[in-house]
């Protein structure tokens, strides 16, 4: 009977197929077997490798802190914020998700966590989600009014989202709460984002000089004054700085690309171009990339810099693969390398998230690439709004000026650019010297 | 047994979906949340009398395996193909072989060319590749060697999760610094456990004396060392496995039994059936139970004898390379039974058709199904019912096999034996509680049987089509799973 017939073949083909099947899964025994994943406290870590051992050690602590009372919320939600620490030092983002569990974990047990309320803020600050990070630090705020840390959560969500007479009363209340590293870093790029250098460079020593934090955060700080240095054209002290960062936190990625910016401001390409690569095999972020690809391109090696645009844009897939939000740095990079229209469409949406200066910048040099001028025009301006000095902030405005019909404001632009740091890029430094003197 | 025949497909209906679940079920943990630019890897130690075998696995994510491709891409098709793969492999190599270091008894050990090395080429996120490469590195070590040490650095100064594992050898019981497990499948999948930082493992010491392969390692959080032998713990410890997923994986359970109790109604299992009315009409409960114990048994057993066999075999053959092949295997597997189904059901509703134009005798079709071989009608001792049981579950039924497939292929067996055993008990439970319904009364049987009530006759219609259809799906998503690992 053809029915029997076929299910005596089928009992015997399932039987083979057990057969096959549990061979294969003998090797899943020994993977789930054991399913709690590695303990690593037998063998001593070797201090130095790991970018900074107290916060690896403050996790490690953590962890078990959390493992013994398993109830404790504020565990929970201090492991949080040591994982968003050790994203920082050592640039592993396979910490982000843990981070966001360690907080969910705490806020189940309770809802009303203030630590998890504002760490998910700083979370989604590091995702460039700045609605939803103002919201988290303004609910944090509800429940534990007048906790410093907190008011850094609000002033960074309320700078992205242009909003900078609410960020300077945050920073007021925060430097007033806790004189600290934090808030004066913050105060620091406040003031530089509204042109006043000197002032951000002693908001910045007054950060350096209150120390308290980790190796990883007075890098961080000397790094930053090494930027205003540089945005400033004084690039001995540049220089100087960018190598006291690397003498607190060896490696620590900012500071090797900065010194890599100063190399070739002064012409030697090839150091530049040597340690860039070093630091783009280690940890290759679109900015570290984009940054070889111009000094590359300036020293003659075009087929090497196409290669580091095109991966530029693979990572740009990645991110949006990953719904990270592509922003504002990126709207850029399509304008100078990619596609235009793009870059219209990235920096529009950016500027829709955002409205910064930052994003007002970055929409005003897509618009005008795509020769949209007028717009770009008058993006620009909203850009100069604050009076930045950024260097490549005077110099999209200036060109976008040029292109716009407005040889005075270009002039104007332009020549402070020159007049302040002719070097800042070793490709748009050396055009915006050019427009210049096409100008006079 | 028309009725029957609808519970049958409704049920594979049923375990259609529970094979979907497991296919997407390792979702929680996947390839590099976030982590495109991170260099994995994982060392395998083995050591045996005489010699230390190291199996290296390399993950390299989306971003280094794309600057490598530009790099070694010669002719510019933006793959890696003929003689640059060549050329890439070695390149990998030798960025790998010195910077593993063994030492025997405090001795340097040269470790020998690697063995088998592979590279391929995984699928990744955004449309990009990934890069693995698995080699074994094989040393002799003095033989009585009391302590081994392997440093691996390689990669050091890239992010990325670093393991060292150990893994049982021949002829030494060895006590492990590292783990004896991996979590992550061989770099497949990346868990992320809130109180576990991703492993940065660059040395281990192994203490090594002369035994039977038994393995002694720090295992998970503060339980300190724990014994692990093999050959007695495997099973055992492969159902305490999945612990990730909960909840859905009590429902999992949860449908397999329901699954089970269900499916010893459909019309394959007629001789049971049967043994369930003798049993009842026996007159003792004990009788009821015995027959649902032997099928449990039996069912589960056929399964787990051959995990013993193949256990025993695999102290031979590395299953490492057959992996992909047996995931394809079971995949195209999978879709013939799905085929298999629609055919069937396909066949059966033309002809039922033709049987409703000629009015409704169709009791007489199927008296060929409820398969012949059923015991007569002599009065049944102890013995003929627990030989009954065990005929009823000494060959797995296929829906079943479907479940456990999925879950090996998705290496999580430990699972599929639970799934299976859960599916054993369900099977009895139904047998036992048809006997023990006939001995309290006679008229409950009635009620259990599967006539039409259960379901109407519109879903009776749609289920069958929509199970088999589901099965294909869920054969189509393991043989594309395994696909990529070819290499």
């Amino acid at each position: 009977m053809a029915i029997r017939r076929d299910s005596l073949t089928m009992k015997l083909a399932a039987a083979l197929l057990v057969f096959a099947a549990v061979f294969v899964g003998v090797r899943a025994i020994d993977g789930s077997s054991a399913s709690l994943p590695e303990q690593r406290a037998e063998v001593a870590v070797r201090e130095g490798e790991l970018p900074s051992a107290t916060t690896t050690e403050r996790i490690e602590g953590l962890q078990a802190q959390v493992r013994e009372a398993p109830s404790d919320s504020d565990g929970y939600a201090q492991l949080g914020l040591a994982y968003l620490q050790q994203v920082r030092e050592s640039g592993d983002p396979t910490f982000y998700p843990r981070a966001e569990g360690a907080f969910g974990q705490a806020l189940r047990l309770d809802p009303r966590d203030f630590t998890a309320t504002s760490g998910l803020g700083s979370l989604a600050l590091a995702r460039h989600d700045f609605r939803r990070a103002l919201a988290l630090g303004e609910r944090a705020a509800g429940i534990g009014p007048g906790v410093a840390r907190n008011y850094g959560v609000i002033a960074d969500a309320q700078i992205e989202l242009g909003r900078y007479a609410a960020a300077e009363r945050t920073l007021q209340h925060y430097v007033d709460a806790k004189p600290e590293l934090s808030s004066y870093a913050r105060v620091s790029y406040f003031r530089e984002l509204h042109g006043d250098l000197p002032g951000a460079l002693a908001a910045m020593r007054l950060a350096v000089s209150a120390g308290a934090g980790t190796a990883e955060n007075v890098g961080y700080v000397q790094a930053l004054v090494g930027k205003l240095h540089f945005d400033g054209g004084d690039y001995a002290a540049a220089e100087a700085a960018y190598r006291a960062a690397l003498r607190t936190d060896p490696g620590f990625p900012a500071a090797v690309a900065g010194l890599a910016r100063v190399e070739a401001a002064r012409g030697d390409y090839a150091a530049a171009i040597r340690r860039l690569r070093e630091l783009v095999q280690r940890l290759p972020l679109p900015e570290y990339v984009i940054a070889l690809g111009d000094t590359e391109q300036a020293a003659g090696m075009a087929a090497a810099a196409r290669r580091d645009y095109r991966l530029v844009g693979v990572e740009t897939r990645l991110l949006q693969a990953n719904g990270v939000n592509t922003d504002a740095e990126l709207a850029l990079f399509q304008a100078d390398h990619g596609d235009p229209a793009e870059a219209v469409d990235l920096a529009a949406r950016a500027w829709a998230a955002a409205p910064s200066v930052r994003s007002a910048d970055a929409y005003s040099w897509a618009l005008s690439s795509v020769a949209r001028d007028r717009e770009a025009l008058s993006m620009s301006r909203r850009a100069m709004g604050l009076g930045s000095r950024d260097p490549s902030f005077l110099y999209h405005a200036g060109v976008v000026a040029l292109r716009a019909g407005c040889p005075e404001r270009a002039k104007a632009l332009l020549a402070r650019l020159v007049d302040q740091s002719p070097r800042f890029n070793p490709l748009y430094g050396p055009r915006a010297e050019r427009a210049l003197d096409g100008l006079r | 047994m028309r009725g029957g025949r609808r519970i049958r497909w409704a049920l594979t209906a049923l375990g259609g979906a529970a094979t979907i679940a497991l296919a997407l079920l390792p979702g929680a943990a996947s390839a590099h949340p976030l982590g495109n630019f991170t260099i994995n890897h994982l060392s395998q130690v083995r050591i045996s009398q005489g010699s230390v075998e190291v199996q290296y696995i390399l993950d390299q994510a989306e971003i280094p395996t794309f600057q490598e491709i530009q790099r070694f891409d010669r002719d510019g098709d933006g793959a890696i193909s003929g003689p640059e793969r060549g050329a890439l492999l070695e390149r990998k190599l030798a960025e790998i072989s010195p910077d593993l270091q063994l030492t025997a008894d405090g001795r340097a050990v040269t470790l020998g060319a690697p063995r088998a090395p592979s590279l391929a080429f995984p699928p990744g996120q955004g449309g990009l590749s990934l890069t693995r490469v698995e080699a074994s590195f094989v040393a002799a070590i003095p033989p009585g060697a009391h302590r081994v040490e392997l440093r691996d650095e390689t990669y050091g100064d890239r992010v990325g999760w670093k393991a060292i594992e150990v893994l049982p050898g021949e002829g030494t019981d060895v006590r492990s610094s590292v783990p004896a497990s991996d979590p992550t499948g061989g770099l497949r999948a990346y868990p992320v456990d809130l109180l576990q930082s991703p492993p940065d493992q660059r040395d281990a010491s192994f203490a090594v004396s002369e035994g039977s392969g038994r393995v002694s390692a720090p295992d998970g959080e503060d339980v300190g060392p724990v014994t692990t032998d093999r050959a007695q713990d495997g099973f055992a410890g492969a159902l305490t496995s999945g612990n990730d997923h909960g909840a859905l994986i009590l429902l999992l359970l949860g449908s397999a039994f329901i699954w089970g109790a269900l499916h010893a109604l459909s019309p394959g299992h007629g001789k049971t059936m049967v043994a369930g009315y003798l049993a009842g009409s026996r007159g003792r409960p004990k009788d009821a139970a015995l027959l649902g114990l032997a099928v449990t048994i039996t069912h589960t057993f056929a399964v787990f004898a051959l995990g013993l066999i193949t256990l025993a075999a695999s102290a031979y053959v590395l299953p490492e390379d057959l992996y992909p092949w047996l995931g394809i295997a079971s995949g195209a597997m999978v879709i013939a039974i799905g085929l298999w189904a629609i055919w069937t059901r396909l066949r059966r509703w033309r002809a039922m058709r033709a049987q409703h134009d000629h009015g409704h005798h169709h009791m007489h079709r199927h008296v060929g199904h409820a398969h012949t071989h059923e015991p007569s009608e002599a009065p049944i001792t102890t013995r003929s019912l627990i030989a009954l049981g065990i005929s009823g579950g000494i060959v797995p039924c296929p829906s079943a096999l479907v479940v456990l497939v999925a879950a090996i292929s998705q290496h999580r067996l430990g699972l599929g034996l639970a799934l299976i055993l859960a599916f054993s008990v369900g099977l009895a439970a139904t047998l036992t509680g048809v006997g023990l319904a006939v001995l309290h009364g006679g008229r409950l049987l009635e009620r259990l049987r599967p006539e039409r009530r259960l379901f109407g006759g519109r879903v009776a219609g749609v289920l069958p089509a929509l199970s088999a259809t589901l099965i294909v799906v869920a054969g189509t998503l393991i043989t594309l799973r395994a696909i990529p690992q070819l290499g």
